[in-house]
């Protein structure tokens, strides 16, 4: 009976948190949906021309059609492999810098003022110099994403480094650790935390810094789509664009950045840690 | 951690001067492509001499501290407004991480076709960023305020005003200010942006001008004000702000 009873208990809170999360996702469809509403009747009812203020419908057809001719397919994936090559490449090297200053206070305080220096230049403020340099194309793009991630990385895996224990590195030593083995064994897992959430800020100033690159830089891709769409008076274009642009991030950081984050943040229980 | 620095901090930017110096009196790099420092200080000098510099500079801190502004005045009190009832959270959640999502840099054509180039569309552009990024922090700072705290102030008879100022305010203080400081960030990289863009002056305008008649000491300029720009801000107002308040309550972890 007590069996029962503890049963009951449990299926109705379960049937509590999953009426909860109905009630939340129904409201919230509820939510978008009242805005795309108001938005198609202001759109309608202002008589405001087309290309200045274009209606849900007008956006939706903008779609259609960008996808039947393949032009939004093609331009995601030249979006995409940008992004992806400037953020694996700019994490790679943060990475590496920033365990090596992690490690030695000396680099760190030698170079530490001027990485500060160079990351207070953001990336945006790169594009003009490396335009004059590389001209408009892959090169000056990517070089702007490689830099806007590396320094997020860098910085908190230096932090992470230095946080690390003393005791367990001098504890794995102690047991016949070679330096490699350290790196490896105890100071990187100590700091993939840190290292996380570095390349979770970076990959968020990246992807703007993507669109701002290829509106500036750039003969195709997503902002690129953006920006000349605007241009040509096709606004459903441009937000159409944007809604992507928007979509876009908002799978990735939920879908990918965030429970990668706790993963191994949860894993490792350094943010609980320091919670309590 | 990256404070007592001192003198060995400066021996890179030495090292890094000297190598400006010498890379175009080595190397066959054409003038047009690195200006030498003495055309970039030469440039500073005119630049300060006609006003143009200081106009400039004047120009983008005036917009990015209207949308700074307007940005979070909009966003903390409505986004507490909507973290108060839980209904109306719901209901505006989703909507809200949509469109903070997009990020301010892709409205700039959008910007542009409904204001023009010019003030405007810079304005909008860094104010719709700020908010957005700043809503969204106020939101989640409200809501993960302990329930256990909230009945235990409603139960000692606290109600409205009290309740705002005693509990729901500082207790989302925190993440307010991560907000505060996040959504600068952004919306400084949206401002110059922007002005590349869809501005009329400002520091960003003057860069992307620049390119057009290949004037690399300007630019260089640019860059370099930008970077002393943003320490300056990040140290003058966050550090501060953060230490009066959100150290000293130690709620501060370490991570962003």
């Amino acid at each position: 009976m007590s069996v029962g009873a503890g049963a009951s208990f449990r299926s109705g809170a379960v049937g509590q948190v999953a009426f909860r999360r109905i009630e939340r996702g129904v409201l919230g469809a509820a939510g978008v949906a009242g805005l795309v509403l108001l938005w198609q009747a202001a759109a309608s009812l202002s008589g405001v021309p087309r290309y200045f203020f274009p209606s849900p419908r007008d956006v939706a057809g903008a779609f259609t059609v960008l996808l039947e001719k393949g032009i939004l397919p093609a331009y995601l994936a030249d979006s995409a492999g940008r992004y992806l090559a400037g953020i694996g490449l700019g994490t790679a090297i943060g990475l590496a810098l920033g365990l090596a200053l992690g490690v030695s206070r000396r680099a760190a305080s030698m170079f530490g003022p001027l990485l500060n220096f160079f990351y207070a230049i953001v990336e945006v403020a790169w594009i003009p110099i490396f335009v004059i340099w590389w001209g408009y194309g892959l090169r000056t793009i990517l070089v702007a994403l490689v830099y806007v991630v590396a320094f997020p990385v860098l910085f908190n895996t230096q932090a992470a480094v230095r946080a690390t224990p003393r005791v367990l590195i001098d504890a794995v030593r102690a047991l016949g650790a070679s330096p490699r083995q350290v790196l490896g064994e105890v100071i990187f897992p100590a700091a993939l935390p840190g290292i996380i959430t570095g390349f979770r800020v970076g990959a968020g100033f990246a992807f703007r810094g993507l669109i701002f690159a290829e509106m500036i830089a750039a003969k195709n891709g997503i902002g690129y789509l953006i920006l000349t769409s605007a241009a040509n008076h096709a606004t459903d274009r441009t937000i159409a664009g944007m809604i992507v642009v928007g979509t876009v991030w908002l799978v990735i950081d939920q879908l990918y950045l965030r429970p990668f984050e706790r993963v191994t943040v949860e894993r490792w229980g350094v943010l609980r840690h320091a919670e309590e | 951690m990256r404070k007592n620095s001192g003198a060995l901090g400066t021996v890179p930017f030495v090292a890094l001067g000297l190598a400006w110096l010498l890379i175009p009196m080595l190397t066959k790099i054409p003038p047009y492509a690195l200006p030498t420092p003495g055309e970039v200080i030469g440039r500073l000098y005119s630049g300060v001499v006609d006003g143009s510099l200081p106009k400039d500079v004047l120009a983008s801190l005036r917009r990015l501290l209207l949308g700074f502004c307007i940005g979070n005045g909009l966003a903390i009190p409505l986004g507490i407004a909507i973290a108060l009832n839980r209904r109306v959270s719901d209901l505006l959640r989703p909507l809200l991480t949509f469109l903070a999502s997009i990020g301010g840099i892709a409205w700039v054509p959008l910007a542009v076709v409904w204001l023009g180039v010019g003030s405007g569309a810079v304005l909008f552009v860094i104010a719709n960023q700020i908010f957005f990024g700043s809503i969204y922090n106020t939101v989640t700072g409200v809501e993960t305020i302990p329930r256990v705290l909230r009945r235990a102030v409603l139960s000692n008879g606290a109600r409205g005003t009290q309740m705002l100022w005693e509990l729901i305010v500082p207790g989302a203080l925190a993440q307010i200010i991560v907000g505060l400081r996040t959504s600068m960030a952004y919306g400084w990289r949206a401002l110059v942006a922007a002005e590349m863009i869809a501005g009329t002056n400002g520091i960003g305008f003057r860069m992307m001008e620049a390119v057009k008649w290949y004037q690399t000491d300007t630019i260089v300029l640019g860059m370099i004000v930008i970077g002393v720009l943003w320490l300056v801000l990040d140290a003058l107002l966050f550090s501060r702000l953060e230490r009066a308040t959100v150290v000293r309550w130690g709620l501060l972890r370490e991570t962003a």
